[in-house]
């Protein structure tokens, strides 16, 4: 089954075309791992499957439901009801965390559970005490974000998005902010995740990682897939010029 | 030894306090240098004596000063006691007015910052006009316009206008403090909600948070710890500037003191008055001060 399926995606910013007709689908429990040189086009591909941006035309599903869809060029999103039913279906972790610095670690992650999905504080709290044990954070639920390293701060916002048991989880560059010691513990969450057969779309830089952990990697570059293949073929073997030259740099 | 040569003397003592502290301020300063950051300085003998120094020459000016309040106070008790207890009735109308505009004002220029943010062009046009005119005249222009404008623009008589206790001059003042300080506080209150990243929205809204709660529970109370010492500003200077009440014959405080220092033929009325306001001040700034530690929990 499709968890993602994104057809024709195109998007420009004023008259700067970034997307110029994306197609990419993610079943369920695959890792797809998006990479390419800066300004190609990856976290806005990012950010329009996540509702953050929206595009100029093509079709957006999630989960079975349909976020938005075109005809003759006229783009459709969904009405609000189903945007929030979407929105329940995927986290997003960011680069730079976007932690909520005046809630505990634990509100961090209890906040939408209580107040969105209307859980009780007991079932949000124990929700919240299974994920922090996972991320190995047991110990910080009760400090703020501001007293806890990047690396600390990143596995919280992974527990968040992971909070209301999303289908999907998009990640965009989750470890550029992050020094390599704590860049580590962060990707171990991850392969962690993906061993228990979460589906996930990775942006990252990280290629050894991407090559490991994903089932399949997406090269992008000037708003477009230049290629895409099995991880491991893909960065050992690739065929196209453009793709060579950017793994040369690793 | 007659008053001049007192005065003289007092005024050599704090030339002298004010030179010496000074000299041990500079002191220790390039002192600093020497240090590691944060380190503990030690201070030498010689920052000490001029320290020292400055204390020993304040004591003169604070003698006098005591010896000119008892003076003040003996003299005359009786009208001493009054005028404090005037001055003190006046201020209850002062604080009146300080209170219920905080009360409406504050409310108010959150409502003003959303509609100069709004995206409907007439709506933020309209809001941006309105923090234009009210910071751009002054104050006591406004006080008056409040209280004139019904009659002058409508024919609408204000004189019997009473709501529980208070006549239609304190509600004016009220009225055009407030519209006068949301304006102000519209303006702070943009700053801090602007100085918010992109990314708290984004992460509320991928959440599932409504625009409301993203505002009230994630936004607004970050916005509050940022525009704090700035609210604290105008709440202190808001302090001072009910004393332009007076424009309107409300007996707030410093009305009373201009009555009762030309009845006396005195400046002591205004110094008391002048007390009144500081020690007011110093209790908001504490208060603020208190406010501005409890929110310290993060950063």
């Amino acid at each position: 089954m499709n968890i993602l399926e994104m057809h024709d995606i195109r998007k420009s910013f004023n008259d700067l075309a970034v997307l110029k007709g994306i197609n990419l689908t993610v079943s369920q429990g695959e890792v797809v791992a998006v990479i390419g040189p800066s300004g190609g086009g990856k976290s806005t591909l990012l950010r329009c499957a996540t509702t953050l941006e929206r595009i100029d035309s093509g079709k957006i599903v999630i989960g079975g439901d349909v976020l938005c869809d075109s005809d003759n060029g006229k783009i459709h999103y969904c009405d609000k009801k189903m945007l929030a039913e979407i929105r329940s279906k995927f986290g997003l972790v960011f680069q730079n965390f976007n932690l909520f610095p005046h809630f505990s670690v634990r509100r961090n992650v209890t906040e939408a559970l209580i107040h969105v999905h209307n859980k009780t504080k007991a079932e949000a709290d124990k929700i919240c005490d299974g994920l922090l044990a996972k991320m190995d954070l047991t110990a910080k639920a009760d400090e703020y974000p501001c007293n806890l390293s990047g690396g600390q701060q990143q596995r919280v916002s992974i527990a968040r998005a992971l909070a209301t048991n999303p289908e999907i989880i998009f990640f965009d560059e989750p470890t550029s902010a992050l020094d390599p010691e704590l860049t580590k513990g962060v990707l171990k969450v991850i392969r962690d995740l993906a061993a228990e057969k979460m589906t996930m779309v990775i942006v990252t830089h990280e290629m050894s990682f991407a090559r490991d952990v994903a089932d399949r990697i997406v090269f992008m570059d000037g708003g477009v897939i230049v290629e895409e293949g099995p991880a491991y073929e893909l960065v050992t073997n690739p065929k196209e010029e453009r793709t060579k030259k950017f793994l040369a740099g690793y | 030894m007659d008053n001049g040569i007192l005065s003289t003397l007092t005024g050599c003592c704090i030339l002298m306090a004010v030179v010496s502290l000074i000299v041990s301020e500079v002191w220790m300063n390039s002192l600093k240098k020497h240090y590691p950051e944060g380190a503990k300085i030690k201070k030498p003998a010689s920052v000490l004596i001029f320290q020292i120094a400055a204390a020993f020459f304040a004591i003169p000016l604070l003698i006098e000063i005591v010896i000119k309040l008892i003076s003040l106070v003996t003299s005359d008790q009786e009208k001493f006691i009054s005028t404090i207890k005037l001055l003190g009735q006046g201020f209850g109308f002062s604080f009146g007015i300080f209170f219920f505009t905080i009360i409406f004002s504050l409310p108010l220029g959150l409502i003003v910052a959303a509609g100069k943010m709004s995206k409907i062009k007439t709506i933020s046009a309209f809001f941006t006009v309105y923090v234009s005119v009210l910071r751009g005249t002054p104050l006591m222009l406004q006080l008056l316009l409040v209280y004139f404008g019904p009659y002058y623009l409508f024919g609408v008589t204000t004189g019997n206008i009473e709501i529980g206790p208070f006549n239609y001059r304190f509600i004016a003042s009220i009225i055009g403090f407030s519209l006068n300080y949301a304006a102000y506080f519209a303006e702070i209150f943009r700053g801090g909600i602007q100085s918010m990243s992109k990314g708290q929205y984004e992460a509320a809204q991928v959440l599932g948070f409504s625009k409301m709660q993203t505002y009230f529970k994630i936004i607004l109370p970050q916005v509050v710890k940022r525009v704090l010492p700035s609210v604290g500003n105008e709440v202190i200077t808001l302090v001072k500037d009910t004393s332009l009440a007076q424009v309107l014959a409300v007996t707030e405080m410093f009305t009373q003191a201009s009555a009762l220092a030309s009845a006396q033929v005195s400046v002591m009325p205004f110094i008391v008055a002048g007390l009144f306001y500081y020690l007011m001040n110093v209790i908001i700034e504490t208060l603020l001060g208190l406010l501005e530690k409890k929110m310290n929990y993060y950063s």
